[in-house]
């Protein structure tokens, strides 16, 4: 008898979520949401030490470069898997979301008058590279790329979310900039874990593949941090 | 206390110059006033040794410069707050140019540094497009704040030389900047549509 009324009550819920236009309130829609770009959170910047201000400049620089050039990677394995069944609106759906990504970060770059790397052509055109060689490869070797991509960058979002612990919380710019890098940490970890489902470690020496494309992400990563 | 005091030399700045004199009168102004001016070494352990003193002054004096742009009107133009901060140049005209060769002056008398000036206008050009609220991104936040920085140390070095026609001069350099801006932009989207035709006909023939 229970179970009979929550499984209608799961079925409504289920019928209410399928017809419902909210959005979720996720902390990037604070800088998606357009209603809500004069909030002090969205439009100022905390004071900070020099030293403080320099990591969060360097952090800030390094995760826009990588937005670009996981757009760019996205780009460049559609351009060669666009017709695959399968692979195909998956790395689309997996694009969509670094598109807003990468609109967030520019928000947050405006905001904390960070200087955008030197490095944005190069990290487009090693992006669109990168994707599209993999794809050449196979589906699943596009598949491996993504996972080793997305393996560094949740890693590296984790290291900045220790970093960023020592920033002043009273600013209220700073609780939504830690919640909006968790936010894309828990995104990248999701296109892993797609990455694994859909067979990454069946890709031809897929050992050898993560390493080097694991190993020029950290390069760039420091690269970045200081161009 | 060294804030302080840097402070409270803006005043003095037009009267005597930037001088380590100026950083030793500061110390009248103090709210419980020294009844002498700081002595050398004073000033030399608080603003550094010799010319170094001076230079740390006119950096505080550009910093102060560079925080006034922002006290002008509510819907800022760049064009207006460029102007504002060669206004505020005005009352020290006849300073700056040493100043700025103390800025460039190395140890070393064969070489300048040209990088102050490229800080300097550089920097000037930043706040003017925070100030304006300009969102570019990428290859294009470089090429803004470099073609202003550019605008800018000309119409300083314009300024410092013919400072009544200097407006103008600032006026007829951003309508100059705006239009190579659109030049560029019209042969960018002239090469894009020419590079498309070129990938169709190349798919064309049938190699693809």
């Amino acid at each position: 008898m229970f179970q009979s009324i929550n499984l209608c009550r799961s079925c409504v819920q289920a019928f209410r979520r399928t017809f419902s236009t909210k959005a979720l309130a996720v902390p990037s829609a604070a800088y998606t949401d357009p209603s809500r770009h004069g909030e002090l959170a969205v439009s100022t910047t905390p004071q900070l030490t020099e030293q403080q201000r320099a990591r969060l400049e360097a952090a800030l620089r390094v995760d826009q470069a990588g937005e670009v050039a996981a757009n760019y990677i996205y780009k460049g394995q559609l351009a060669v898997l666009r017709r695959d069944p399968l692979a195909g609106p998956l790395i689309q759906d997996m694009w969509d979301q670094e598109k807003k990504h990468l609109e967030v970060m520019n928000k947050l770059q405006v905001q904390h008058r960070v200087r955008p790397t030197v490095l944005w052509e190069v990290a487009k055109v090693a992006g669109f590279g990168l994707g599209a060689v993999t794809a050449f490869m196979g589906k699943e070797a596009a598949m491996a790329c993504t996972e080793a991509v997305e393996t560094v960058i949740g890693e590296h979002y984790d290291d900045q979310l220790k970093e960023m612990e020592d920033l002043p919380s009273l600013h209220p710019s700073v609780p939504l900039l830690r919640d909006v890098i968790k936010e894309f940490r828990d995104d990248e970890l999701e296109h892993l874990d797609t990455a694994v489902e859909h067979h990454s470690q069946r890709a031809p020496a897929h050992a050898l593949l993560s390493t080097i494309v694991g190993g020029g992400c950290k390069v760039a990563i420091e690269l970045c941090k200081r161009f | 206390m060294r804030q302080q005091l840097l402070q409270l030399t803006l005043p003095l700045i037009r009267t005597h110059g930037f001088t380590r004199q100026t950083l030793a009168n500061a110390a009248f102004a103090l709210p419980s006033p020294h009844p002498q001016p700081l002595s050398e070494r004073a000033i030399s352990s608080l603003f550094g040794e010799g010319e170094q003193a001076r230079i740390t002054l006119i950096n505080y004096w550009l910093e102060d410069a560079k925080k006034s742009m922002s006290d002008s009107s509510s819907s800022p133009t760049i064009r207006g707050v460029l102007a504002a901060r060669l206004k505020h140049n005005e009352p020290l005209l006849d300073l700056l140019p040493e100043a700025f060769a103390l800025l460039t002056a190395s140890s070393s008398p064969f070489t300048i540094d040209p990088r102050p000036a490229v800080t300097h206008a550089f920097g000037i050009a930043d706040e003017a497009c925070h100030i304006v609220g300009v969102k570019s991104v990428g290859p294009s936040w470089y090429a803004r704040r470099a073609s202003l920085a550019a605008v800018y140390g000309a119409a300083e070095l314009h300024q410092l030389n013919s400072p009544r026609t200097a407006y103008d001069f600032l006026d007829a350099l951003l309508e100059t900047s705006s239009k190579v801006h659109t030049a560029v932009n019209e042969v960018n989207t002239f090469a894009d549509y020419i590079q498309r035709s070129a990938i169709s006909i190349f798919k064309s023939r049938g190699v693809f």
